[in-house]
């Protein structure tokens, strides 16, 4: 086995975000066409009947290229070990998720898209939404989280200042960052939470949107049998929701300890938009009441209101969860 | 009859319910533009006034905590006994965590002692419903969807106790992973009957 050096790490590192810069070069424009077909299928009355599979096309493009994320991030696991600077001891390596920093957006459009091609109840009413939803996903994710193109700016960041670090001769400069990146390895991105608590939200995003999608038609079209579908959706997320809350908490304990965390932007948003999934779940079981469906209606729209707010937050307010 | 059917007991409940959930919704966002504002426009705030903030925030949602603890307690016992002897159930539970609040001087402990009553008679319902024994009130006929019910309701009541009763105790983390797991399991059996639960057509609430 050859001698790990910082020199010796970081030439990998580049080879394979070179590598993986070449492969996301075409994919990145087949994403693109695939989601300029399902906007044409939507907004040109004559396609319409193609958005099916305009929509199965995307999901095709876009599970294509999380194959070669996937590739990419067990490689650069692979490379990327951490290696105490005074002993030479090898910690291990990392287990990099699919759903972080640049990824995020375009997980959540690899998402929507199954349950575009996917949703059977209302399948032809909803597809519209959903598909056009996870198009303007895989756009943004293209255009401001360029995953092929700038893999894990953060992680990365902080994984060459480490070698940096340990390549400088500082003997205290490269244990302080070693001691960083071992916490980051080992409370963040190699602990059985991450693989838990995100993924779960993530699902339950996915089908809090179907549910805003048949909410919206139960609205414009006052049909009953639109709320029979959004509850349906509703349900299903929010057992992931509440799943993946309560199992993120001692996560945030444990490896927060002595930061603010708590009444934190995102934990605070989180906690708003399961109050009102609970509520509209509560609200619900009278929906036979005189009127009681409008306020159904307006709970369910409030609530994916704070889901977008929920995801924007990270973005936007400062924070343990967040990367304004 | 309409009159009945407008102000029946499990409605008030889900009203106060969706009310205190509203409130801790407004609350949260509120303190989320906060921060965000906080954050912009005072440098070091969160070393200089995050502490402060988060206890004005834990002042602020500790009566909704309260109130929504309160309103839970309401609803487990009502499966088990009749209105009145509910009304009698429920003053008792809060009496019991008021006196306990008054003798030990802490709200906390006082909490504490309420949900644990609340948990155990929660348990009660449980284990009765899941032997099919007679008497308990529910507005579904499905097994699942009561079984549920009483599984999700344990979930939020040992969730809560982990809150305010373990923060510091080695049990939190075992007792948060319980009522994950009640909660997950509650939720697939009571949402996923084959009836979704609506008032007239079966209730899981």
């Amino acid at each position: 086995m050859p001698m790990l050096t910082p020199a010796s790490i970081d030439q990998e590192i580049a080879a394979l975000t070179g590598a993986l810069e070449s492969l996301g070069r075409p994919l990145a424009v087949l994403i693109a066409a695939c989601a300029l077909l399902v906007g044409l299928a939507i907004a040109v009355p004559a396609f319409r009947g193609r958005l099916r599979a305009a929509s199965a096309a995307l999901l095709a493009a876009l599970s294509l290229g999380e194959a070669v994320l996937v590739w990419f991030h067990v490689r650069l696991g692979q490379a990327c070990v951490v290696v105490e600077p005074q002993s030479g001891r090898v910690t291990g390596g990392f287990a990099l998720p699919v759903w972080i920093e640049s990824e995020k957006l375009y997980a959540l459009a690899l998402l929507i898209a199954v349950i575009a091609v996917a949703a059977r109840r209302h399948g032809e009413e909803l597809r519209p939404l959903l598909a056009g939803a996870a198009a303007a996903l895989a756009i943004g994710a293209l255009i401001w989280g360029r995953p092929f193109a700038a893999p894990l700016p953060d992680f990365l960041a902080q994984y060459r200042g480490y070698l940096a670090a340990w390549a400088s001769g500082d003997a205290a400069a490269a244990m302080r960052a070693f001691a960083s990146i071992e916490g980051s390895r080992r409370y963040f991105y190699n602990a059985w939470y991450m693989w838990v608590h995100p993924p779960l939200l993530f699902v339950s995003y996915g089908a809090f949107a179907a549910s805003f999608a048949a909410t919206l038609l139960m609205i414009v079209r006052r049909r009953s049998s639109y709320e029979q579908t959004a509850y349906r959706w509703a349900r299903l997320g929010y057992l992931p929701l509440t799943a993946g809350m309560i199992l993120g908490m001692p996560w945030a304990i444990v490896a927060w300890k002595g930061e603010a965390w708590w009444w934190s932007g995102k934990v605070n948003m989180s906690l708003m938009m399961w109050a009102l999934y609970t509520a509209y779940l509560h609200g619900r079981l009278y929906l036979r009441r005189p009127g009681m469906w409008k306020a159904v209606a307006a709970l369910s729209v409030v609530a994916f209101v704070a889901l977008v707010l929920t995801y924007l937050t990270t973005y936007l307010v400062p924070g343990v969860h967040s990367v304004a | 009859m309409r009159e009945r059917q407008r102000w029946s007991w499990d409605f008030a409940l889900a009203v106060a319910t969706v009310v205190l959930l509203g409130a801790l919704g407004i609350q949260s966002l509120v303190g989320t533009l906060y921060a965000w504002w906080a954050y912009r426009t005072q440098p070091g705030w969160e070393a200089t006034g995050y502490p402060a903030f988060v206890s004005v925030m834990n002042a602020v949602a500790a009566p909704l905590a309260v109130a929504l603890v309160l309103v839970m307690g309401l609803c487990v016992p009502k499966r088990l006994f009749a209105r009145r002897a509910l009304v009698g159930v429920s003053v008792g539970g809060i009496a019991v965590g008021v006196a306990v609040w008054l003798l030990t001087g802490s709200i906390k402990d006082g909490l504490g002692a309420y949900l644990g009553l609340s948990a155990l008679l929660q348990a009660a319902v449980v284990v009765l419903t899941v032997v099919g024994a007679g008497g308990l009130s529910y507005l579904t006929d499905s097994a699942a969807a009561k079984a549920g019910s009483g599984l999700l309701h344990l979930g939020f009541i040992l969730f809560a106790l982990s809150v305010v009763a373990l923060q510091s105790s080695p049990f939190m983390l075992p007792a948060f992973l319980a009522s994950a797991l009640l909660l997950t399991g509650g939720s697939a059996l009571s949402f996923y009957a084959r009836r979704p639960p609506v008032e007239g057509s079966g209730s899981s609430t």
